[in-house]
């Protein structure tokens, strides 16, 4: 997949950098659950390239789950509100949770889910992210672990998604304003 | 805050009662000389103006996309004005764009074409014939100007709320009905919110309490994932005058208590938000320990973009 697929108009992250800062996050989220046992939550789909390396970088035991929330995109409507699609299988009350995104942009999705989970009572609970966009910031996430900061650009590749193409792609790609439409506003 | 919109035939003596009206009761006066000083706020300047009047002066093929811009970021930039002074606006469609507005009171200058012709013809000093064709030309481009941005009939008489026929009356005689009209009708005492929430721009029904599209569109992003907001809850007055008034204020659309950000949602293009990011920095310095956050056209689409809506949304935003 060296070749950009059509619509890709930059590589902004190589995947060898992919690889290289995914391994110093796994010596960094190691160090910092030493002793315990620390349970990896993947927000799907988006983290599913990332979260696969990543835990395979952590040199401490741990467990995984994901979690899945239904988009924006599919309930447009006044008073549409976001509901989990896929539940934690885990009981994480007095556990050290870690949650793992692909991306954060807005914050929404992840303010959600920090919310709901910590409803839960977690011993602790922390957020590792890919991305960070964080220009578009609306709500504030605190972000323990994060992967690389990104420009306001639309990034997609490494489970990254634009209609649910491009996950596939082994490195993060800006995708041209034809395919996303915003060429026409 | 209060605004009086004019509607003029030509040769009705209409902008010397509403530049002492203006004078008068303390309120800015929006005219051509002003909106040249301000047009620069916009990114529009005075050729552009100009090209925008030859284009509704003459009519057709000349009021292209372009000059339909330039047309509606006027629009933009005088009801802004009205949400931080008080207002006497001569033309430009602010009969249409103030239309059911609370706080406003619509004016037209009406007299017999003969009597106004001769008013015209001793002021600018041209032929009778030459006369009759300008104030002709120039009704016709005001009329069209009305037209064609809200689809209004100028000479409809349900658009105003006095008439005043100015071969029977002297300038100072209007002055007072017109005053007296403003104290009656309370205009200068409608809450802000009254005229926030009926403000009834075109497709109220359609966005709720939301000015456009992109504000309603935005209020359910937010009420999907559950962050709780206030719509337009505050306005910060930016400049007062001697006696406290005040002269200009900046009220954000979104405030979300949780982040304690307030959030300005433009659908100007970037290049076109001079103003707003000039009133953003005056807010800042003003008020150091308010979180605001201007959220672009671009920001905008971009998150759309993101959820495969760009097509399906803002299309008629405007």
């Amino acid at each position: 997949m060296n070749d950009k697929p059509e619509g890709i108009v930059e590589i902004l992250i190589q995947r060898e950098a992919i690889g290289q800062r995914i391994a110093e996050l796994g010596s960094e989220i190691s160090a910092a659950y030493k002793d315990r046992l620390p349970l990896v939550v993947g927000v799907l789909k988006g983290c599913v390239p990332f979260i696969s390396d990543l835990v395979k970088e952590i040199e401490i035991p741990l467990e995984i789950d994901f979690i899945s929330l239904m988009s924006y995109a599919d309930v447009r409507r006044p008073g549409g509100a976001v509901r989990i699609t896929k539940d934690l299988d885990c009981v994480i009350e007095g556990r050290d949770v870690l949650l793992v995104e692909g991306i954060i942009d807005t914050g929404m999705t992840a303010g959600y889910l920090l919310r709901n989970l910590e409803a839960r009572r977690p011993k602790s609970l922390r957020v590792c992210t890919f991305l960070d966009k964080e220009a578009r910031r609306i709500v504030r996430i605190p972000i323990a672990f994060r992967g690389f900061k990104v420009p306001d650009r639309f990034v997609v590749g490494y489970g990254l998604d634009f209609r649910q193409l491009y996950r596939n792609l082994p490195y993060v790609g800006i995708l041209s304003d034809e395919i996303t439409g915003l060429n026409r506003r | 805050m209060a605004v009086i919109t004019v509607f003029r035939e030509p040769g009705t003596m209409g902008k010397e009662v509403a530049a002492r009206l203006a004078g008068r009761l303390g309120f800015s006066l929006i005219d051509r000389a002003r909106l040249v000083q301000l047009c620069g706020e916009v990114d529009l300047d005075e050729l552009r103006l100009l090209k925008l009047e030859e284009a509704f002066s003459k009519g057709g093929a000349l009021i292209d996309s372009e000059v339909e811009g330039y047309a509606r970021l006027l629009q933009d930039l005088i009801a802004q004005l009205a949400e931080e002074q008080d207002l006497v606006v001569l033309e430009r469609g602010s009969q249409g764009l103030f239309h059911n507005r609370p706080g406003t009171l619509h004016v037209r200058f009406v007299a017999p074409r003969k009597f106004r012709v001769a008013q015209l013809c001793g002021r600018k000093g041209l032929s009778e014939q030459k006369t009759l064709r300008f104030t002709k030309a120039l009704e016709a481009e005001r009329a069209r100007y009305l037209r064609f941005l809200y689809r209004l009939d100028a000479s409809d008489p349900t658009l105003y709320d006095l008439t005043l026929r100015m071969d029977r009356l002297s300038v100072e005689q209007a002055l007072k009905i017109i005053v007296t009209a403003v104290e009656e009708m309370g205009i200068t005492q409608v809450p802000r919110e009254t005229i926030v929430e009926n403000m009834a721009p075109r497709g109220q029904e359609k966005h709720g309490r939301f000015v456009n599209d992109a504000e309603s569109e935005f209020a359910r992003f937010l009420t999907f994932y559950n962050i709780p907001f206030e719509y337009e809850p505050r306005t910060f007055p930016l400049e007062t005058d001697a006696q406290g008034r005040t002269l200009e204020a900046f009220t954000p659309d979104f405030y979300l208590p949780e982040q304690d950000l307030y959030i300005e949602l433009t659908t100007l293009k970037q290049s076109l938000v001079t103003r707003k990011n000039r009133k953003v920095r005056k807010l800042r310095r003003l008020y150091p320990e308010i979180n605001i956050r201007i959220f672009y056209q671009r920001d905008f689409y971009t998150l759309m973009a993101k959820y495969g809506l760009l097509s399906a949304t803002v299309a008629d935003e405007r």
